[in-house]
């Protein structure tokens, strides 16, 4: 076999192809390595481990449904923020720097806390209601500021365009500058999606039975330490490696329409 | 030709790293097995005891204003130190974990009203009984239910991997059991309404329900049990050394009255 780089020429830059591995690269190896133990230790080991799979998967259900509903609130967010943020309008713009310096200012773990346990004096809200408000005010104030770096990517006489065109402040925004903003955006907003599924483990400080929490439980009434939290993190991986391949098909997709 | 290279320097550095995780294991067992003979001689004055308590169980073991650990047990094995002829050392140790902290010798001993189980049992030793304790059911002060049947349908909570935990976790019929990490939380979350029921040790239950709390929670019934749940100390299992030391302080101290001079100094039943 002989080394050969493809160089794309049309691209400027020397890249050596991906088709060099085929299939050997970190993602298939993860997960492969990650879907084989399991399945491993659950046939061949089954006394604790068929139990551990047993007992977390409801753990699994709650964070994946924390997970699925934060990251819709906090994209959601994350729009208003990263809008407000480039609006011209003083008042607007103030609201949602403030809103972006006061909660990156404060730990996830303690807005969790605060939320619930601080506040919850005076309005009683459920345990999963306020895992998701927390998850959502949080990474929504991340995710305003990288809405707000793409859409300041995209060079100014596309708005200059647009505007001489006919399309009002709205229009340009909605339909020239956030589709193309959308490129630069995914990437991080993807690394976002997957920092936030990771930290729905913090919530399980709320007594909220997610996968951690079903976890601890199960470890420390057998005391299976071990083998409990090499499920556990087994779990997180696969499901942190399925929504990062969400992510990257997203991108190739997104990239694939912009190149033709 | 590259290929064959490759494979095998992949072949040469898995055997390498392989021989080096077993040259590792070898040294390590042979520290382990020079450590006693050299440690023996050591003991000159009185061995320190290094105790982990989770320090948020008021009134056995909680953070004073001045940042020590104090309360009921802690005092209970101050005295029994100073009559068994050992120094003890307080840690502070999250609940959830502090088993696995003891089996891995991060520490000496557990003291941390730890209820003496037969699970538990397989796994470490115990120390003769300290006191029994019962598992007591709490609620909020104008609730009607009067034991854990009245609660069906409602939410009830527990500290993780805890007794009160276990008694209920098998009882079929309740909407959600939460367990927490601490039993403050889930009588913060009882009081605030997120939950309608707790179960805790019986100091526990009523430090929060006569102190913190008084005029919003209450004591309702007490979980019958068919064995007498007693606590005491946790050692590794083997650990023979302390687990004597420990017996020796706290039969000295039940015997001359100083036990139940403690007792009523912190006002226990």
């Amino acid at each position: 076999m002989s080394e050969t780089h493809i160089i794309d020429v049309g691209e400027g830059a020397a890249i050596p192809s991906r088709s060099d591995w085929g299939l050997f690269n970190a993602w298939t190896i993860s997960i492969v390595g990650a879907v084989c133990t399991i399945a491993y230790l659950i046939l061949f080991e089954p006394s604790p481990y068929k139990r551990i799979i047993f007992y977390l998967a409801d753990g699994v259900i709650i964070t994946f449904e924390v997970t699925v509903i934060s990251i819709i609130c906090a994209c959601i967010i994350g729009l208003i923020t990263g809008l407000g943020r480039v609006s011209k309008n003083k008042a607007i713009n103030l609201l949602a720097s403030t809103y972006v310096e006061i909660i990156r200012g404060i730990p996830l773990l303690v807005q969790l806390f605060y939320i619930y346990y601080a506040l919850g004096r005076l309005l009683n809200v459920h345990d999963l209601t306020a895992a998701v408000i927390a998850m959502s005010v949080c990474y929504g104030a991340y995710m305003g500021e990288v809405f707000r770096a793409g859409i300041t990517a995209i060079d100014k006489g596309q708005t200059e365009a647009a505007r001489s065109l006919g399309f009002n402040t709205k229009q340009t925004m909605f339909l020239v500058i956030l589709p193309q903003a959308w490129r630069t955006i995914l990437p991080p907003v993807g690394n976002e999606f997957i920092a936030l599924l990771k930290d729905t483990s913090l919530v399980s400080i709320l007594a909220v039975s997610d996968l951690l929490r079903r976890g601890r439980e199960f470890s420390s009434e057998t005391f299976l330490y071990f083998e409990t939290f090499t499920m556990v993190a087994l779990v997180y991986l696969v499901i942190t490696l399925l929504l990062s391949k969400g992510v990257s098909l997203m991108e190739a997709r997104l990239s694939h329409y912009v190149r033709h | 030709m590259k290929r064959l290279f490759k494979s095998l320097f992949v072949v040469t550095t898995c055997a390498v790293l392989a021989l080096a995780v077993v040259g590792c294991g070898e040294k390590k067992e042979e520290k382990k097995a020079e450590a006693p003979a050299a440690a023996a001689p050591a003991p000159a004055g009185p061995k320190t005891i290094i105790f982990a308590s989770d320090a948020t169980y008021p009134p056995m073991q909680f953070m004073n204003e001045q940042k020590e650990i104090s309360g009921f047990e802690v005092d209970v094995i101050k005295a029994a130190a100073e009559k068994g002829g050992f120094k003890a050392e307080f840690k502070n140790v999250a609940w959830d974990g502090i088993f696995a902290g003891l089996a891995s010798g991060k520490y000496d001993a557990i003291s941390s009203s730890v209820s003496i189980t037969d699970e538990r049992k397989a796994t470490m030793d115990f120390s003769d009984p300290i006191m029994p304790i019962e598992q007591m059911l709490v609620v909020g002060i104008k609730d009607k239910a009067t034991d854990l049947a009245g609660l069906k349908g409602k939410s009830i909570g527990a500290q993780i991997g805890t007794t009160s935990y276990f008694v209920v976790k098998d009882v079929k019929g309740f909407k959600a059991i939460k367990t927490y990490d601490e039993v403050g939380l889930a009588m913060e979350d009882l009081v605030k309404g997120s939950i309608q029921g707790v179960v805790a040790d019986s100091p526990v239950a009523v430090e929060y329900t006569t102190k913190k709390y008084a005029d919003k929670i209450k004591i309702v019934a007490t979980l019958k049990s068919d064995k007498v749940e007693n606590i005491g100390i946790a050692v590794k299992k083997g650990n023979k050394e302390v687990l004597d030391l420990v017996n020796k302080g706290l039969a000295a101290i039940k015997a001359d009255g100083t036990f139940d001079k403690i007792k009523a100094a912190h006002k226990m039943q």
